[in-house]
């Protein structure tokens, strides 16, 4: 059954495998695609599509660009790609996959395992997400990647060479010489006399193939591989690259011929897509230039008026660079730096640490200012933005504490939000770097720029004001005075002063939230989990300030409640999602449930130790 | 006079005693915590009647203040503090300013609770209407035509409860009612004197959905007086798209259960619904309401879209949801009255003005004692 699985995709994708690419790709990868509502450099589809079957931008050191070339110009080799993460062991077993070190499969290796579970699978497609176990998540995950593989690599099979020998009177019916190779558009002539033929057969000779003779059986055979491609075809839509004028503005090679979609321009666009193709195949890099050159030349007068091709151009220099990994590197390096620096108080080391700080803030701002231009809106609109966001804040804010300091507290405050925003926004890439169009509600410019940056700002303080309480309470355990030096207090004060900011931030972008409520759903307050979540903060810090001010709580209680805020803006900005009810609700990300939990408990266990360890030091020191 | 007056005194120094905020801050806090985790469970409707719209919770076996107790003696201390512990001068000006945008905005709050309603206007393209279903309250409705001739609300109604029509043409008696019904077969031997469906089908009493939309009403009753052929036993529920009819002296009566509802002053046209998709999806950008407003002999267009709601007389209309499965489109707009809608506002700018007074005061004290 496999072997035949195989080798019926084999056929129909195309006939022959091509050796690896010497072709450059950076042309290429600029080519617009219209994909989740927006249009995009081919450079991101590839990248994001990989993420979606491998979580990862290059498994197994694949090139993003180059599978895509190869998926689409020479199928027969992509299905060998081992690009489908299948991560849950009982998913495996019930696949049937073999067990390996990284557990990463090709297509043609999830084939028998993707037949098996077909008709488990149908049944789980009408359940909600939350009524499925991870099992069966896992299970329909991968069949609807795997379908959505096949739409890729099956993009240009209405136009690229097939498999399929024709007899030569089909052949000349066709407008083939002997040396064509055959095309679907080929078959497509030949279709409505081919079926009037088969019909015959059948009502002369009933269904049993073996009835028929041999040049009867062919033509049976070659029918049924011509619906079978064009049934294939059907849906594709994925791979819009067709400027097209009308709705959509683009269209896929498929859609092109199933709707009857372009005229003579996306014609010409297609031709020049085939000659790529070939150039592909054959590897010929002169031939692939000057494709891409008059594919560009082609879209000039296609395109449609509101494209724009700074935004590619941009879209892929920040695919290139990567600057959130930039980022991540420098407040790496400056996190290390900022740690000698506490060691032996170099200032040479010092400013190292602040520069690499600074490099990184900029980095971060850069990525920001580039995904605002491509998306055209505030880059806050997703989980994953809002954490890139929270960074940049967080950080910025760390270099003036520093600034005005001067003592090392801000820079380590600064690269040790950094390092660890970041990795939390590496663990969503999947769930959020693809700069998704939003849905109506959340398609504001004005509610975006004022409540959500407001908001985000407050989350950022409040984290590098926890941040702030945590050194704080790290300094006086360790310290072996009675009394803080002239560090604590300037620290204690500016911990004071942030919190203030803190509250004014996440109480004005709670409110503008109520306001932005009232403007789409006509209610100001709905208790709804976010909503609550926001209010969690304000009330926490409305309650450590009045306490602190009134002298009901010690400065010990002050720097732990302050500390943990990071615990309280952890639930409120992600965990509050995971209840998975609310107008606001993101749905459930296992990984983060269980990374959030634990954060909390490291969080609640680190700061009480700390507050138990002065309080007794104090206790002795009083004694002395 | 001075006696009273060292009395009130004491009592307002009292009521003002920071001590008042620093408790109720925790309560509020286990409130906002418990109340948003039983959304889970409870639905946002029911775990907002059992919390936040109440005076007092249960957790477990300890009585808690709920959202009402706990906002008012915030409002109280709050006041107390405004009135007889504020420091008038300069320094102070940003948390003074502060503390009375906190206070309106809780005014406007309790004046929301008091007096706002919600629900939604279904209307399709083409069709004009002046009724505002309410989203949760259920009725049950016994009309000739468009008339309606009783009226009950389902909270009122119990088993054997007898309605009739105000005409008196008939009676009803409701041997079965469940605000969440499931629905099970009948069986043979019970099915003598029903009449369909509800002779295969018969109502059966289910735990209340948390998603109150979720949740299907019903009811089964008997009618007696309406004559031989309709006299009987019959069924119906909530959005029951053939409820039972009862024919006496010509005349047909429908029994139906519906959301309660209430008439607009004015009446709404739809006369064109669009909606925007991202190019090359089916991800909605934006729906639009295209409507006519008609107030007496005036006629105006306006559109609606997310967002952008239309306010007259008192009423807001949202752009909430949509029906294409028809033939026509159908909008459903969501309908908000809220005396208290410009509360947040006001106060939003003043609580902004004050942290920022407040925050500017002390920054620049700093400085000052800095140089």
């Amino acid at each position: 059954m496999i072997k035949f699985l195989v080798s019926f995709f084999l056929i129909f994708l195309s006939g022959v495998s091509y050796a690896e690419s010497v072709i450059p790709l950076n042309e290429f990868g600029r080519l617009p695609i219209l994909h989740e509502g927006r249009i995009k450099p081919l450079d991101s589809f590839a990248r994001i599509e990989l993420i979606k079957f491998a979580k990862r931008e290059n498994p197994n050191g694949l090139i993003p660009l180059e599978w895509l070339a190869r998926c689409i110009f020479d199928p027969a080799t992509a299905v060998q790609d081992k690009i489908f993460l299948v991560e849950n062991a009982e998913t495996r077993h019930i696949m049937g996959l073999e067990e390996r070190k990284k557990p990463f499969y090709s297509y043609t290796e999830l084939l028998s395992g993707l037949e098996k579970t077909k008709s488990d699978t149908a049944h789980l497609i009408n359940n909600l997400p939350d009524k499925l176990t991870r099992e069966q998540q896992d299970l329909l995950s991968i069949h609807e990647n795997a379908l959505q593989y096949t739409q890729i690599l099956r993009s240009f099979s209405s136009v690229l060479p097939l498999d399929v020998s024709l007899p030569l009177d089909w052949k000349k019916q066709a407008g083939l010489t002997d040396k064509n190779t055959v095309n679907f558009i080929n078959l497509q002539k030949i279709s409505p006399a081919l079926e009037e033929k088969i019909k015959n057969i059948v009502t002369a000779k009933g269904e049993d193939p073996n009835k028929y003779n041999p040049t009867e059986l062919e033509l049976v055979m070659l029918g049924w591989k011509i619906k079978t491609i064009a049934e294939a075809g059907q849906n594709n839509n994925l791979f819009r690259i067709i400027p097209i004028s009308g709705e959509g503005g683009f269209a896929s090679p498929w859609e092109l011929i199933n709707d009857g979609k372009g005229g003579p321009k996306s014609q010409n666009i297609l031709n020049n897509w085939v000659t790529l193709s070939h150039a592909w195949q054959t590897q010929d890099a002169g031939a692939w230039a000057d494709a891409i050159d008059s594919i560009n030349y082609h879209y000039l007068s296609a395109l449609p008026e509101n494209y724009d091709s700074g935004r590619i151009w941009v879209e892929t220099i920040y695919n290139s660079i990567s600057p959130f990994q930039i980022s991540f590197l420098l407040f790496s390096l400056s996190f290390i730096f900022s740690i000698l620096f506490f060691i032996n108080h170099s200032q040479k080391i010092y400013r190292i640490g602040l520069f690499l700080l600074i490099c990184a803030v900029i980095s971060q701002s850069l990525g920001l200012v580039g995904r605002i231009y491509v998306m055209d809106r505030p880059p806050v609109g997703t989980l994953y933005e809002s954490i890139l966001f929270v960074t940049f804040i967080a950080s910025l804010l760390s270099i003036f504490v520093e600034r005005r300091i001067q003592n090392g507290i801000g820079l380590i405050s600064g690269a040790v939000v950094g390092v660890i925003l970041s990795l939390l926004a590496f663990s969503l890439v999947g769930e959020g770097d693809n700069m998704k169009v939003l849905g109506a509600v959340l398609n504001t410019r004005f509610w975006l720029t004022t409540h959500v940056l407001c908001i985000t700002i407050g989350y950022g303080w409040c984290l590098l004001t926890s941040l702030l309480a945590h050194i704080a309470l790290v300094r006086q355990s360790i310290s072996r005075k009675r009394e803080g030096d002239n560090d604590d207090h300037h620290l204690s004060h500016m911990i004071t002063t942030h919190a203030l900011f803190s509250l004014l931030f996440t109480t004005i972008g709670t409110i503008l939230g109520g306001i932005w409520a009232d403007q789409s759903w006509g209610r100001f307050w709905g208790w709804d989990p976010k909503e609550n979540g926001a209010l969690l903060i304000v009330l926490w810090l409305i309650w450590l300030i009045h306490g602190k001010i009134a002298g009901q709580i010690s400065q010990m209680v002050w720097l732990g409640g302050i500390s943990m805020l990071s615990v309280i803006v952890g639930i409120a900005w992600v965990g509050v999602n995971l209840l998975g009810v609310g107008l606001h609700s993101y749905g459930f990300i296992d990984g983060v449930f269980w990374g959030l939990g634990l954060f909390s408990a490291l969080e609640i266990a680190i700061i009480t130790t700390m507050v138990i360890i002065i309080n007794k030091k104090k206790k002795v020191l009083n004694a002395v | 006079m001075d006696f009273s007056k060292a009395w009130f005194k004491k009592i307002a120094f009292k009521l003002a005693h920071p001590s008042i905020l620093f408790w109720v801050m925790p309560f509020m806090i286990i409130l906002l915590i418990v109340g948003t985790l039983s959304q889970k469970e409870l639905g946002l409707l029911r775990s907002q009647e059992l919390y936040f719209s109440s005076y007092f919770y249960m957790l477990g076996f300890l009585p808690l203040p709920g959202g009402l107790t706990l906002l008012s003696v915030l409002f109280i201390n709050l006041l107390a503090k405004f009135l007889f512990k504020s420091e008038w001068s300069w320094a102070k000006s940003g948390t003074i300013i502060t503390h009375f945008g906190i206070l309106l905005l809780i005014v406007g709050s309790g004046i929301s609770y008091l007096t706002s309603y919600e629900g939604y206007l279904t209307v399709q393209e083409g069709q004009t209407t002046n009724i505002v279903e309410d989203y949760h309250q259920r009725t049950i409705v016994i009309r000739q035509g468009n008339k309606i001739l009783h009226e009950t609300l389902f909270q009122a109604v119990t088993e054997g409860m007898v309605l009739s029509p105000s005409d008196g043409a008939f009676s009803v008696t409701i041997t079965k009612a469940c605000y969440n019904c499931g629905i099970i077969k009948r069986p043979e031997d019970e099915q003598d004197g029903w009449t369909k469906p509800g002779r295969f089908m018969q109502l059966v009493t289910e735990k209340n959905d948390p998603q109150d939309e979720k949740n299907m009403t019903g009811i089964e009753f008997s009618v007696t007086g309406a004559g031989q052929k309709s006299d009987g036993k019959y069924l119906t529920f909530d959005k029951f798209p053939k409820p039972p009819q009862i024919i006496k002296d010509n005349k047909t009566y429908q029994i139906s259960i519906e959301r309660a509802h209430r008439s607009l002053p004015f009446s709404i046209t739809l006369e064109k619904f669009k909606q925007d998709f991202h190019a090359g999806t089916e991800m909605a950008k934006s729906y639009q309401s295209v409507i006519k407003v008609t107030d007496g002999q005036t006629s105006w267009p306006v559109l609606i879209e997310m967002n952008e709601p239309l306010r007259y007389r008192g009423y807001t209309f949202y752009q909430s949801s949509f029906d294409l499965s028809g033939d026509k489109p159908y909008t459903i707009l969501a309908v908000v009255e809220n005396k208290g809608r410009l509360f947040p506002y006001i106060s939003t700018f003043i609580v902004m003005l004050g942290l920022m007074m407040h925050l500017g005061l002390r920054l620049s004290k700093r400085g000052k004692e800095n140089d």
